[in-house]
């Protein structure tokens, strides 16, 4: 049994990591839930995907009660720690996405009130972006991720199952580029971490 | 990516949203015709139908609002085919005057009307509970939990309003519809002919009416056996406290409970009006407390308590007639945690605070036209001194229009509603009024009130803001869509009604709309601007990656005057240390900030790759 908050932003394709995860706990004859909540702006609106994974009814995770939250974007992932349980981690691609009302108002992203809580959490940074940019082809970060939260061993899921979730996904040319990003991913936390989890 | 999911033989599982699901049920349920008007949290469901109905052998179409899509729907049932009509929860305020008659003329094919509502209002108005029209209008409704259910409840509500000739409400709300879990598939029912008899009751003039009233009162009186009770209810746990719960409340009971450690019995109703209400009536006998726990209102309680008062049967009952369970707003494992370990007597802990952080509001998308027409709407009434203009506006992505830095939104109750209080603004005030309507809703409400308007002589300016779609559900065609539709042109629907003051603007173009818009305030009477540009979504959809441009700020020619991000607010604009910047991933490159209206020094740039 397993829960896990995906927070972003509209636009991230945070729905869709989800989704891989979903579909690979489906294919393990596994019971899952998945529940989305985004608002009225079809991008740039704040977006959490719940995924649970295990005998559950409520799609929806109770306060508290997160394994993990996995975040595309800083503020998002702070915005979701109610969700996390303790000694929960946090999975963190760094992304700075500035809201519109702090831009109007000439503010800075707030670093500092975002380190200040990310700081009460276990938090590892994922270089989703980086490696993505070395594979050359920016889209494929997401699949990144999808890589880095299997090595942490949380998900209790098959990499064949999350390869063939990741090729039910997607189009059958950016395949190969995906499941080296998954590769990629896979490798990119530090052993100790992943496995003491 | 393989072969659609929905199509799958029986037997297979797939990963399905909750709407993904029921449009499989109206294909395994041999349905021959689906209508709907777009509403989020019931949308995906046209949009699979848009996409598979030929595969599907269904007809399907986007009707211009719900009322239309009801009254197709209800024709090829009457005609002996199975027919769906789906809708958000609002969307059946604009079908209620059909809907009403339904119950009258009755069922040939089965007739599915399905309702998504959205407790916690996350993209509505209202959270209106649909069960209680159901009721009202004399329908049966039936409430599914999962996605599962949502398939196979849309598939048992098809055999049951065959069965009893009664047409049947199913309610979901968004967190079954917008779930995703596994859905095993079902086998195929077959599709029925048309075969269409006249009959008195489908002409519900007084006489008739008259007549249908018994008819109605029989059909309801079929349902009430034992045989539909055991296809949608289940009870199961044993306790002295019994729980009567129906729909996603039921999701978050055997978790809460759970964790509070403490049992119940748990009659979970999947048929709620009419209800088996002996069987109802057994389990209270042998219980001490009931607590009834739904989504919405006491749609249940209210039915189940009235007849234990009738029958003087008295229990510790809790629910929303109490107040011991909320009202208002969708339930989770938290709430139902919170109000029962009251019930129970228990103590719990509290949970972690959230964090006191900086707000993300929805915005509107970078390169969306309707930034550009706001701007230009601002900037015209600041030119012409109009320095209070009241801004009645409506439903769609455009009503963001209303938050800083535009503010323009003084009125926005319903689809349409922007036109019809413009006039009421326009009988009593003095201020300009300017008011604003997306394509899409122009079509669906706005045309009867724009004619109410110009034959009443009121004296506003409507800015009908045409992106060709409907963009806030996803993107669905509007009646101005072409091919395979007819085309409607709306400037000729507003030529046609006789308003001589029409003027048109590309929005992206921001001096010439800035002239056009003053001049169109100048006018002395009704007058409309149609201000067209395709939604930056949908242009994205079709532009290859290699023509992508972006825009950057040249640091050196800004002089920071702010202009950009105070009265424009691109969502690709933010602020480092003072400096303003292009965030590269998120610009559209629309160029629209590139104007000199919106950066006087030329400082906003196109990136050369
Ligand atoms: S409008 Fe132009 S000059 Fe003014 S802050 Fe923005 S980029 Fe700089
Ligand atoms: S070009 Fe300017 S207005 Fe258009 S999306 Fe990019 S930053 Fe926004």
């Amino acid at each position: 049994m397993v829960s896990i908050v995906f927070a972003g932003v509209g636009g991230q394709g945070v729905i869709t990591v989800a989704m891989i995860i979903g579909r690979a706990a489906v294919l393990e004859g596994k019971n899952v839930l998945m529940t989305e909540l985004h608002g009225m702006a079809q991008r740039g609106g704040k977006i959490s995907v719940e995924v649970r994974i295990g005998d559950y009814k409520s799609a929806i995770i109770p306060g508290g009660t997160a394994d993990a939250i996995v975040a595309f974007e800083e503020l998002e992932a702070v915005r979701n720690v109610a969700k996390l349980k303790e000694g929960g981690i946090i999975l963190l691609s760094r992304r700075k996405i500035h809201p519109v009302s702090m831009t109007m108002k000439n503010q800075n992203y707030p670093d500092e009130l975002i380190q200040n809580e990310l700081n009460k959490y276990t938090m590892m940074n994922v270089e989703a972006d980086q490696v993505a940019l070395e594979l050359g082809y920016k889209r494929v970060a997401n699949t990144v991720m999808v890589g880095a939260v299997y090595s942490t061993g949380l998900l209790g899921l098959r990499e064949e199952s999350l390869i063939t979730a990741i090729k039910e996904s997607l189009p059958e040319k950016v395949w190969k580029v995906n499941l080296l990003a998954f590769e990629h991913g896979k490798r990119l936390l530090p052993v100790e971490a992943a496995s003491s989890l | 990516m393989q072969l659609d999911p929905l199509l799958g033989p029986e037997g297979q599982t797939e990963f399905l949203l909750g709407n993904e699901a029921v449009a499989r049920g109206v294909y395994e349920a041999g349905v021959s015709v689906a209508t709907t008007y777009p509403g989020t949290p019931s949308s995906e469901i046209g949009d699979i139908l848009y996409r598979l109905s030929d595969r599907m052998g269904i007809k399907f179409e986007f009707a211009t609002n719900e009322k239309v899509a009801l009254e197709i729907a209800a024709v090829a049932s009457l005609g002996g085919l199975r027919s769906f009509v789906f809708m958000k929860h609002v969307g059946l305020n604009v079908a209620m005057d059909s809907f009403m008659s339904l119950s009258g003329a009755g069922a040939k094919g089965g007739m599915v009307v399905f309702s998504a509502d959205d407790p916690s209002m996350h993209s509505s108005q209202n959270e209106q509970d649909n069960r209680f029209l159901g009721k009202f209008a004399k329908i049966i409704v039936i409430e599914p939990s999962s996605p599962q259910e949502l398939k196979d409840f849309v598939v048992s509500a098809f055999d049951l309003s065959e069965e009893v000739g009664h047409p049947v409400l199913i309610r979901s709300v968004t967190r079954i519809s917008h779930i995703r879990a596994p859905v095993k598939l079902g086998n195929l029912r077959e599709k029925r002919e048309w075969d269409y008899r006249k009959d008195t009751s489908y002409v519900l003039l007084p006489e008739n009416a008259y007549k249908a009233q018994t008819s109605i009162v029989n059909r309801l009186d079929k349902v009430n056996s034992s045989k539909f009770r055991d296809r949608f209810n289940i009870a199961y746990g044993s306790s002295s406290t019994l729980i009567i719960t129906s729909g996603a409340a039921y999701n978050y009971i055997d978790e809460a409970l759970q964790m509070l450690n403490v049992r119940a019995r748990i009659l979970k109703i999947g048929l709620s009006f009419p209800l088996d209400m002996e069987g109802v009536i057994q389990e209270i006998e042998r219980a001490d407390t009931v607590v009834f726990i739904e989504e919405g209102g006491p749609f249940l309680e209210e039915q189940i308590l009235s007849t234990c008062a009738l029958r003087s049967i008295n229990r510790k009952f809790h629910g929303k007639l109490n107040g011991a369970v909320p009202t208002s707003y969708e339930m989770d494992v938290d709430r139902v945690v919170g109000f029962l370990s009251k019930i129970y007597g228990i103590q719990i802990q509290t949970k972690n605070p959230v964090p006191n952080i900086p707000v993300r509001e929805p915005v509107l998308c970078p390169g969306c036209p309707h930034r550009a027409t706001y701007y230009v709407a601002t900037l015209a009434m600041k030119q012409k001194g109009i320095k209070h203009p009241i801004a009645p506006t409506d439903i769609g992505c455009y009503t963001l229009g209303y938050y800083e830095p535009y503010g323009l939104g003084d009125f926005c109750f319903s689809m349409g509603s922007s036109v019809g209080s413009s006039s009421g603004f326009a009988m009593n005030s003095k201020e300009k009024i300017v008011s604003f309507i997306g394509d899409s809703t122009f079509f669906h409400a706005g045309i009867p009130a724009l004619v109410n308007a110009y034959h009443n002589n009121h004296n506003f300016l409507l800015v009908i803001m045409d992106n060709s779609v409907t963009a806030m559900t996803g993107g669905q065609p509007t009646p101005e869509s072409s091919p395979p539709f007819k085309r409607v042109d709306i400037e000729s629907v507003v030529r046609g009604i006789g308003i001589r003051n029409i003027f048109s603007m590309d929005p992206y173009d921001l001096k010439n709309s800035l002239e056009t818009f003053k001049k169109a305030l100048s006018t002395d009477e009704l007058a409309v601007i149609i201000s067209k540009r395709e939604c930056a979504l949908e242009v994205d959809k079709k532009k290859p990656l290699s023509e992508l441009t972006i825009f950057q700020i040249d640091q050196d020619k800004c002089n920071q005057c702010y202009n950009c991000i105070r009265n424009f607010a691109c969502a690709a604009f933010y602020v480092e240390d003072g400096k303003v910047k292009i965030d590269p991933e998120l610009c559209d490159g629309c160029s629209v900030c590139s104007e000199p209206l919106v950066c006087p020094f030329n400082a906003i740039e196109e990136v050369k790759t």
